[in-house]
């Protein structure tokens, strides 16, 4: 009886959290009328015949008139050069701070640290300034340079290169290896599982950022698809609720594919990092 | 690194010296980062909070004008309290709510065997949703005629709301959402409870405790630790609310309102208000930095708080 209780409220909860989805899915394939219904339909049915009617129309229009296409497009840029970028300045940075011995990089290590606890609100108007001031505003540049590297993403390559044993290393120093032959042939395939975690964490994270775009673009031709899809709501379609489902669906899709591939290394990466930027 | 002093005099002369260079190549990529766009910002920020600015003129020194005008000017920034009245009711109802749902979704998660994994990752779902996704599909499910949540209500007999537009439900129904994303704090509770030893569990069970007991006295105490985390960093997160906002509260264009009757006019909503719209850099930079000490304080005091009640 216990048993069972739990299990109906778990399939309660799980419900809240996937029906939203459920019915975002549903409202993005049906016909403009047919939202408009005082019993709910999780399936894209005629309003009066209750037959099946999905129609990809809403797809279409918001891909070509919403420009969520060419936003689609630019997302798949920024985290296809953002994301790798970023994870080899990282991963540089912590393999030196790990295990290269050099004057200050205690130090050094610290003061970037106690960057991490200054609010990224803090630094937005700033931010911005700065990029303006190398003339990246409005530009490709802009949404990537300003978020090259994270200190928080260094921390824990830095945790994770420090775990690993030291003997392969000195027996490959010994043996006259470099230390950049080491960090690509014995510590960047030994690291797999914690570089695959902040992979993962980043492309989330800057797949689905929002207030970045927003303020460092204004040509629309460089939305991504988080502020095009937030342009869209503005707009006067934005009371048209099959197409902004239709653009939640196409921003929220890929996300859900990664999740479902790389459930366990998301979930268990969570559990120690916490999602992060 | 540990060596010996025979294997380190096998190493070709000259490796120390090039160790120190390659170091500082490999850190320089990111130190460069961190300086350009961390630490500058930072300081320039505080320097602007001194500065009468907008982005295009040169900024003036004002002292400490921005801060008092903020503080105590209400004709000249009449929103400043209600955005931090909107601010903390916001974080003291959704931080409380999505913790309750984090635990009770952790320890049921825990307790069965069969589908923990399949249910696990639909609970997870709407934390990897972009916020402009998760902003969008809300709009339409709080919306007052043919939403969801109305829809629903309606079939159990409860009369239906205009969610985002009625002042005193703007809050709680932005806090609901928060709770609906409460899967991160889910996954490290139920990290949390996995570390709990089974033996502590099956010792109060032989004592005789009933589950209830069991939750208060054993299960709950060993989890203050995560409770503690998670408290502290929910609360920086909420106090720095924005993005969701945004969204919820886009009208016409690029114009954004703070909700009906300014409702849910969060601080950061107001601050960026300041920043891009109203071309009031120096004002906006010295919200950031009432916003810091704040949360420096809050966070401190919740530090005190654990520990006095560990002594």
């Amino acid at each position: 009886m216990r048993r069972l209780s739990m299990y109906v409220t778990l399939v309660l909860l799980a419900a809240v959290s996937v029906v939203p989805f459920l019915w975002m899915l549903a409202t993005s394939f049906k016909h403009g009328p047919d939202i408009y219904t005082k019993t709910p339909n999780l399936l894209p049915l005629d309003k009066k015949t209750g037959e099946w009617a999905a129609t990809l129309d809403n797809y279409a229009y918001v891909l070509d008139v919403g420009g969520l296409g060419n936003a689609f497009v630019n997302s798949v840029w920024v985290c296809a050069i953002l994301v790798p970028a970023k994870l080899l300045i990282d991963a540089l940075a912590a393999y030196a701070f790990a295990r290269i011995p050099f004057p200050g990089r205690d130090k050094l290590f610290v003061i970037m640290l106690g960057g991490m606890m200054v609010p990224a609100i803090t630094l937005l108007v700033p931010r911005i300034h700065v990029t303006q001031s190398l003339g990246m505003f409005d530009s490709g540049w802009g949404l990537i340079v300003p978020n090259i590297a994270s200190v928080l993403d260094i921390f824990l390559l830095r945790q994770f290169f420090l775990s690993l044993p030291g003997e392969l290393e000195e027996a490959a120093l010994i043996d006259g290896a470099g230390r950049m032959q080491i960090f690509w042939r014995i510590v960047l395939p030994l690291s797999k599982p914690v570089l695959a975690v902040v992979t993962i964490t980043s492309f989330l994270f800057h797949w689905n950022d929002l207030v970045w775009p927003l303020l460092v673009t204004n040509d629309p031709e460089l939305y991504t698809l988080p502020l095009a899809l937030q342009q869209l709501v503005a707009s006067p379609d934005g009371g048209r609720a099959y197409y902004i489902m239709a653009g939640a669906t196409l921003a929220v899709l890929p996300v859900i594919a990664v999740l479902l591939v790389f459930q366990r290394r998301i979930l268990q990466g969570i559990a120690f990092t916490g999602l992060k930027g | 690194m540990t060596t010996g002093p025979g294997r380190r005099a096998r190493r070709r002369p000259g490796a120390r010296h090039r160790d120190h260079l390659i170091g500082w190549l490999l850190v320089a990529p990111a130190l460069a980062y961190f300086v350009i766009f961390l630490l500058y910002p930072a300081l320039s920020a505080l320097y602007y909070s001194f500065t009468d600015w907008n982005l295009r003129t040169e900024a003036s020194w004002v002292g400490l004008a921005n801060y008092a005008d903020l503080l105590f000017d209400d004709v000249k920034y009449p929103h400043f309290w209600k955005s931090v009245s909107v601010t903390l009711q916001y974080t003291l109802i959704a931080v409380p709510l999505t913790l309750v749902a984090a635990l009770a979704q952790a320890l049921l998660l825990n307790a069965v065997r069969r589908g923990a994994n399949l249910f696990r990752l639909l609970l997870f779902l709407p934390v990897v949703t972009a916020e402009a996704a998760v902003g969008a599909i809300w709009r339409w499910l709080y919306d007052p005629q043919y939403g969801l949540i109305n829809t629903l209500l309606g079939l159990v007999g409860i009369p239906g709301q205009n969610w985002l537009n009625t002042p005193e439900l703007v809050i709680p129904a932005l806090a609901f959402i928060a709770a609906w994303q409460c899967g991160i704090s889910m996954i490290i509770y139920l990290a949390g409870l996995k570390g709990i030893p089974g033996s502590i569990q099956e010792a109060a069970v032989i004592d005789g405790a009933g589950p209830w007991q069991r939750f208060w006295r054993v299960t709950f105490p060993m989890l203050r630790p995560t409770t503690f985390y998670l408290l502290v960093t929910g609360v920086i997160a909420a106090l720095q609310v924005f993005g969701l906002v945004y969204v919820i509260f886009s009208g016409n264009g690029r114009s954004v309102t703070g909700g009906p009757e300014q409702s849910g006019l969060t601080y950061v909503l107001h601050l960026y208000l300041f920043a891009f719209r109203y071309d009031a850099m120096g004002a906006a930079c010295a919200m950031s930095f009432i916003l810091l000490v704040f949360i420096m304080i809050v966070t401190a005091l919740q530090f005190r708080f654990v520990r006095q009640e560990a002594a």
